[in-house]
């Protein structure tokens, strides 16, 4: 048990960390990853601003289980699977509406699945199957049959979260004090979505939340150099860890005018410093990235060992008005949007992770082994993530097929 | 409208159309700067589109001339996907105001990307890929000189653009 540990443990301080690449090809880890972490632990999805309106939708897929978020007519944010109980088809196909819409085989206010009628109601409850005495006599009734409801909360900025884990401990469990370097921005007064964009990569998961987990690969944006990295206090900002795998950066004071064409940030959030910036990252895949007048939230899935979705989220103020609104967008855009500086950048670094790291590609070592007092270029964030990483996996980051390897001996 | 006022619109129309072109050819041999030749001083860029995911009409671009002069000049300090983005273009509609010193175009568009470093240039460069389609929304200011650029909207259909660009569209 003692050396399976420190075989677990590839973080043990000494020499140079470093993960086997295979923990980002790996079919088999791919899987046991879907079972072990993104089934089991809470994910920030949506923004509550997108559903505004009792019965508002939206849909989406964790570990390949579709999902209905709904806005109940109390009010209350509700998440059941996106599956008929009947014959298990896909029941909302849009990505966002409104249930006050009827469609072309249902009755408004209720979710139709269109294959055969089977209609529900806000709260997930049955409410109707077509011919259903005939069909079943008493064998089966509308009472006995219902969409799955999953655990759901609105919290942190008014993201909504949701786990697949009907026995999962709550969400302020799971996130511990995470959220405290953000927490008056956040949660001072609403937040509203004013940017969605989506990205499918050819690389790993764990690529991307490493990119936003480590601050040394500032060396390839020309932005990050200018505005940040040659200005005070950027080699001050520390990374802090917190339990489950989350991790924080402290915060600096950016100049924006040192970049031709960019402008300092004239707004920016309740307590936050004008051209702050702070971010926390949470296991397994989700970023909160505050820079001056906007927050920029990252959430991701999986859909392959080779194969991420990325989701970006902009955010300003509910209260902004048009014109602040107009000038947060800006701001954005300018180093976020899809045709901005720095995150076109950004998944150029990870496409090419994706390209030198397919499943069967030749083992290799990635190294995490800079150690700077938990300062910005220090890589103790991707160090925390695979400790919890292989917390949660049986697996050491670093020799992943171990317990295959004990099972072949 | 007589016979010669027919011609006159005509021929104005003819001259839109033939600066969207040129336009598109500018922008395809990256010719950034006499792009911007063909737009007013007060001309304004935009692109934008509509997510049915947050259903709400989103900017996702948006810049004056310094502001565009700006970006370009920074380019070479960026790292970029250096594929060779190439327009087609329609022109469906150009309308001209009564007085003939302004006038309105749509035009559609597919632009395409021929990948050279994007992912694997060993075996992707040469490949040629759809990268988004959409249509232009264009104003014009007509001078003596002809028409100039006063305003482009980029309307895109395509919202999943994956990597992105650095490039105006």
């Amino acid at each position: 048990m003692t050396a399976q540990m420190d075989r677990v443990a590839y973080d043990s301080g000494e020499s140079i960390p470093y993960v086997d690449s295979r923990i980002y090809t790996d079919h088999g880890i791919f899987e046991e990853e879907l079972d072990n972490i993104w089934k089991k632990v809470w994910i920030a999805t949506v923004h509550e601003s997108e559903l505004p309106a009792p019965l508002d939708f939206r849909t989406l897929t964790v570990a390949r289980e579709p999902i209905i978020l709904l806005r109940g007519s109390d009010s209350k944010v509700r998440a059941f699977l996106n599956v008929c109980p009947h014959r298990g088809n896909l029941i909302i196909r849009q990505p966002a509406g409104s249930l006050t819409v009827a469609e072309p085989s249902g009755n408004a206010n209720r979710m139709t699945c269109m294959f055969h009628a089977w209609q529900f109601d806000c709260f997930g409850r049955c409410v109707d199957i077509p011919r259903a005495k005939a069909g079943y006599q008493d064998r089966l009734k509308k009472e006995d049959v219902a969409l799955t409801e999953l655990p759901c909360e609105v919290a942190h900025g008014g993201f909504v979260w949701i786990t697949l884990s009907a026995d999962a401990a709550p969400l302020s469990e799971y996130i511990g004090q995470a959220f405290d370097i953000m927490k008056e921005e956040l949660d001072t007064e609403p937040l509203a979505v004013f940017h969605y964009h989506k990205a499918i990569i050819s690389s790993n998961y764990k690529l991307w939340h490493d990119t936003n987990s480590e601050f040394y690969h500032d060396y390839m944006h020309y932005f990050n150099r200018a505005t940040s990295m040659l200005q005070k206090g950027y080699f001050d900002r520390q990374y802090t860890a917190f339990p489950n795998g989350h991790c924080t950066v402290g915060s600096m004071e950016v100049k924006y005018d040192a970049y031709q064409g960019a402008a300092d940030r004239v707004l920016s959030f309740p307590g936050m410093p004008r051209n702050g910036w702070k971010m926390v990252d949470l296991f397994p895949g989700a970023t909160y990235n505050i820079r001056g007048s906007s927050l920029r939230v990252d959430t991701m899935t999986p859909l392959g060992p080779d194969k991420v979705m990325i989701e970006f989220r902009g955010l300003g103020l509910k209260r902004d008005t048009p014109d602040e609104q107009a000038q947060r967008i800006r701001d954005h855009n300018t180093i976020w949007g899809p045709f901005g500086r720095n995150l076109h950048e950004d998944l150029l670094g990870i496409t090419g992770q994706g390209v030198t790291m397919r499943p069967g590609s030749t083992p290799r070592r990635i190294l995490h082994g800079r150690r700077e007092n938990n300062t910005i270029h220090d890589e103790i964030g991707m160090r925390h993530f695979y400790t919890e990483w292989a917390r949660r996996m049986g697996r050491s980051p670093s020799n992943p097929l171990y317990r295959a390897q004990i099972a072949a001996e | 409208m007589n016979i010669m006022a027919q011609a006159e619109l005509k021929s104005v129309e003819r001259a839109i159309a033939d600066v969207i072109y040129r336009a598109c050819l500018l922008l395809d041999e990256q010719k950034f700067m006499e792009w911007l030749d063909l737009c007013a001083p007060e001309f304004s860029y935009r692109i934008t589109t509509y997510s049915p995911e947050i259903r709400r009409q989103m900017t996702w671009y948006e810049q004056d001339v310094p502001g565009l002069k700006g970006m370009i000049e920074m380019l070479p300090k960026h790292n970029t996907d250096h594929g060779q983005l190439t327009r087609h273009v329609t022109v469906y509609t150009v309308d001209v105001a009564r007085s003939q010193t302004e006038a309105t175009a749509i035009s559609s568009f597919a632009c395409y990307r021929t990948m050279l470093d994007g992912i694997n240039s060993h075996m992707d460069s040469g490949e040629t890929q759809l990268f988004l389609i959409g249509r232009y929304h264009d104003r014009f200011s007509i001078g003596e000189q002809g028409p100039r650029f006063l305003h482009r909207n980029v309307v895109l259909d395509t919202r999943r653009l994956d990597k992105g660009s650095h490039y105006p569209i």
